[in-house]
């Protein structure tokens, strides 16, 4: 192929556009903002690799067997063997771009134990790994900058695919710059726009990660996968605007999860499940917080003070900053928020969807993490994905003959030109926020039928409203174009969650608390002028 | 608490000032006020009359993306990271960073500090780390947020055109030390850009909310370039 279009450009997306220059693809890397400004920077705890030198016992094997089990074994097996024997790999070559990892004294990267893990095997810089790595790679990208090979377009979102016959061709993009709707015509797309924060509000991921695409990859024919398994990250600090992810890093470091009863601090994941169990996986902890009578804390006050001003430097000032809190003295106040998305656009073993040349990578795109992720597998995963779309791509022959869209364009300017020509501008962003309200609401912890089904007929309601408004002509035409595949994609999360009638990793319900063996396959879910379809994927076709 | 921004509804119009009248939690940052005023059915100014909502750019609202710079209070910083506890005076005073072009309201252009960086092929190509690396302060280097700070601050930067900034002297730093090879042709690009002009105010330091001594960097730079600056 000779020209790939990468739609976001956080560390799954940039790690693809390298790639793909690297083999000589011209990549035109499309973002709102520049990549400093994307999610990856707020990932903090590390990446998961096997080094040679780890402790006794440590294999690939057992990387693999921690993330499948992490999963509750919905994690296609091959794919994750082929993430997981990339890791030593992905990490030399992160080392060779200039990722300032934290190192030992013979420099060395450091690594920590990290929750749900058998063997410590997640490398980090400090806690802010993620953006260590991102100002790597946006070095790395400027050197195919340079060359021509990557051409970066900023104030650029996405609007939808182009697609002909099960084949996509580019997509259209709302450009601000440039004043409107355009099409980009490609050889591939490659869908690298993170989870689905918008649909909960307050998380502890960016404001920019909405989930449209996805949705509206799905209107369009895109089916998506294990939509129900939302991960909620035990230790978060509530502020005014949003939550405050408190590393895992934390806890990798010997940071301990306290309650209070009768006047004495209780170590209820210690007392439950032993001396690691402040390390179980994220959805095992966030369960035992969401049950506690009253508040949790995590405890670092003990640690000694240079453990605390190395390692977890960012954590101190996190919680001083917006907390007022000392970690060196106090507890700090913990409850579980939304996280991470282990659902998305389906994918199979080369990351393309359903839609021939329509790739997903990263947060979007559903395949290693079945029903839970186990902490430091987001970096690798969203690195590895890139790089697997990439190969594909640049070894894939391109037809640079696209159908003619010209009428497509000029329906979408119309419908869009006529929306925001409004003097009654009904609030987007205010419906956004009812949204989050509901599925914070109806889409907890905790599930049951009756909850998801109110939350379905509230949603239903909010789409039928979405589909008569006129826009907000005071904020970006993005944010008001993007409601409805917003509400589409909350829709058939809901959707996913009522199918699935067992308990399992992320997905907990009420009234069908145990595991079904039955269920043990990935759900996918696809739509067709309005009509949502569920299944389970038994044939195991994604996994190919 | 009345909030003053001036406010520009796109590139090429003229820019005005606007009141509002803040009413909500008094532990809020500059960001939450921002939200707290643009999360209405209608915007009301502080006369009274329906206005537009407030353009601002976000993405992590906790200090480490650098997306909501902005002039508070005639100081330059990052909404999320500044609280209403810390401003003095019953009034606060936003306007957009005065050294990029404005798009809308608070939301301004800065890619002229990634084409700079682009333009001086400043990445770093064979890894070939020096072996005396100061490791701390590359850390701390690379988490520069890109957010303009430290050049809305520089008595020095005006446009951008042959001064590049702090931004610039911390990159050409990552560089010099993650491939020596590169050494020489960094420190021409360096002084070219940053050593020969820079008046050593160190403003860029007080405003960076990465708290990135680009001192330090400045020191690498002038220690091996032999050009004579005290460093």
């Amino acid at each position: 192929m000779k020209d790939v279009l990468i739609i976001g450009s956080g560390i799954s997306g940039m790690a693809c556009a390298v790639r793909c220059a690297a083999r000589g693809v011209h990549v035109t890397l499309v973002s709102p903002f520049p990549s400093e400004r994307s999610q990856s920077v707020m990932a903090a705890g590390g990446i998961n690799a096997v080094l040679p030198g780890g402790e006794a016992g440590e294999s690939v094997s057992s990387h693999v067997e921690d993330t499948l089990k992490g999963g509750c074994l919905l994690g296609g097996e091959r794919a994750v063997t082929g993430l997981c024997e990339h890791g030593e790999e992905i990490l030399r070559y992160l080392e060779s771009i200039g990722t300032v990892f934290s190192v030992d004294g013979q420099g060395r990267p450091r690594r920590r134990a990290f929750g749900g893990q058998s063997h410590k095997r997640t490398y980090y810089c400090g806690a802010s790994t993620g953006k260590q790595i991102v100002s790597a790679l946006v070095m790395e990208a400027r050197r195919f900058e340079a060359a021509g090979l990557i051409e970066r377009r900023l104030w650029c979102c996405f609007h939808s695919a182009l697609i002909r016959d099960g084949v996509c061709h580019g997509a259209m993009l709302f450009d601000e710059a440039r004043g409107g709707l355009q099409v980009v015509c490609a050889d591939a797309v490659v869908i690298a726009t993170g989870g689905q924060n918008a649909l909960f509000g307050k998380t502890t991921g960016s404001t920019q990660c909405d989930g449209y695409a996805a949705g509206k990859l799905f209107m369009q024919g895109a089916e998506l996968k294990n939509l129900e398994f939302i991960q909620y990250h035990p230790t978060t600090m509530e502020t005014q605007q949003k939550r405050m992810l408190i590393s895992e890093a934390a806890r990798g470091e010997g940071g301990r999860l306290f309650t209070r009863k009768d006047g004495r601090n209780v170590y209820f994941m210690e007392d439950k499940y032993g001396p690691g169990g402040n390390l179980m996986t994220r959805d095992v902890v966030s369960r035992e917080i969401d049950a506690l009578e009253g508040p949790a804390w995590l405890d670092l006050s003990f640690l000694d003070r240079a453990v605390i001003d190395e390692r977890l430097p960012e954590v101190r000032d996190l919680c001083a900053k917006y907390a007022g809190i000392d970690v060196t003295r106090e507890p700090i106040p913990v409850q579980p928020s939304v996280h991470f998305f282990m659902g998305g656009l389906a994918v199979h073993m080369n990351h393309e969807t359903n839609i021939r040349n329509l790739f997903a990578i990263g947060e979007c795109a559903s395949m290693y993490h079945g029903a839970n992720r186990i902490g430091g597998n987001s970096l690798l995963s969203a690195i590895y994905s890139g790089n697997i779309a990439a190969e594909e791509a640049a070894g894939r022959k391109g037809d640079s003959r696209h159908p003619d869209f010209s009428s497509d364009l000029e329906r979408e300017r119309n419908l869009l030109q006529r929306n925001m020509d409004t003097q009654s501008p009904f609030p987007v962003m205010y419906m956004r926020d009812m949204l989050a309200e509901t599925m914070q609401k109806r889409l907890g912890i905790v599930r049951s039928e009756e909850n998801l089904s109110q939350g379905l007929a509230d949603i239903d309601y909010d789409l039928s409203v979405a589909e008569r408004i006129r826009y907000d002509s005071s904020v970006m035409p993005y944010f008001n174009y993007s409601l409805t595949g917003i509400l589409t994609l909350a829709r058939a999360t809901v959707t996913c969650a009522l199918a699935r009638r067992e308990s399992r990793g992320a997905h907990y319900r009420s009234d069908y608390p145990e595991m079904d063996e039955a269920a043990g396959f990935a759900t996918i879910i696809s739509y067709d002028e309005g009509k949502y379809s569920v299944r389970l994927d038994k044939e195991r076709a994604y996994e190919s | 608490m009345k909030v003053r921004i001036l406010r520009q509804q796109s590139p090429a119009s003229a820019p005005y000032w606007e009141f509002f009248v803040y009413d909500g939690p008094v532990d809020n940052s500059v960001a939450g006020v921002l939200d707290y005023i643009n999360y209405h059915d209608d915007i009301i100014n502080a006369d009274g009359k329906r206005t537009t909502r407030i353009g601002w750019e976000c993405s992590c609202l906790q200090g480490i993306c650098g997306a909501c710079a902005m002039v508070i209070n005639g100081r330059p910083a990052l909404a999320c990271e500044t609280f209403l506890k810390d401003l003095k005076g019953a009034e606060i005073e936003i306007r957009p960073l005065r050294k990029f072009l404005v798009i809308h309201d608070l939301v301004v252009d800065r890619s002229s500090i990634q084409e700079n960086l682009k333009q001086a092929n400043m990445y770093i190509g064979e890894y070939q780390p020096a072996e005396d690396g100061d490791h701390g302060h590359q850390y701390a280097a690379a988490k520069c947020l890109k957010c303009g700070l430290c050049l809305e601050v520089c008595p020095n930067y005006v446009n951008g055109r042959t001064f590049f900034g702090a931004a610039f002297a911390n990159d050409c730093y990552l560089v010099a030390t993650r491939n020596r090879s590169k050494g020489g042709s960094v420190r021409a690009l360096y002084a070219e850009h940053f050593g020969k002009t820079c008046s050593k105010s160190l403003s860029c330091m007080d405003v960076c909310p990465m708290k990135i001594s680009t001192l330090a960097s400045m020191a690498h730079l002038n220690k091996k370039s032999g050009n004579g600056k005290d460093a």
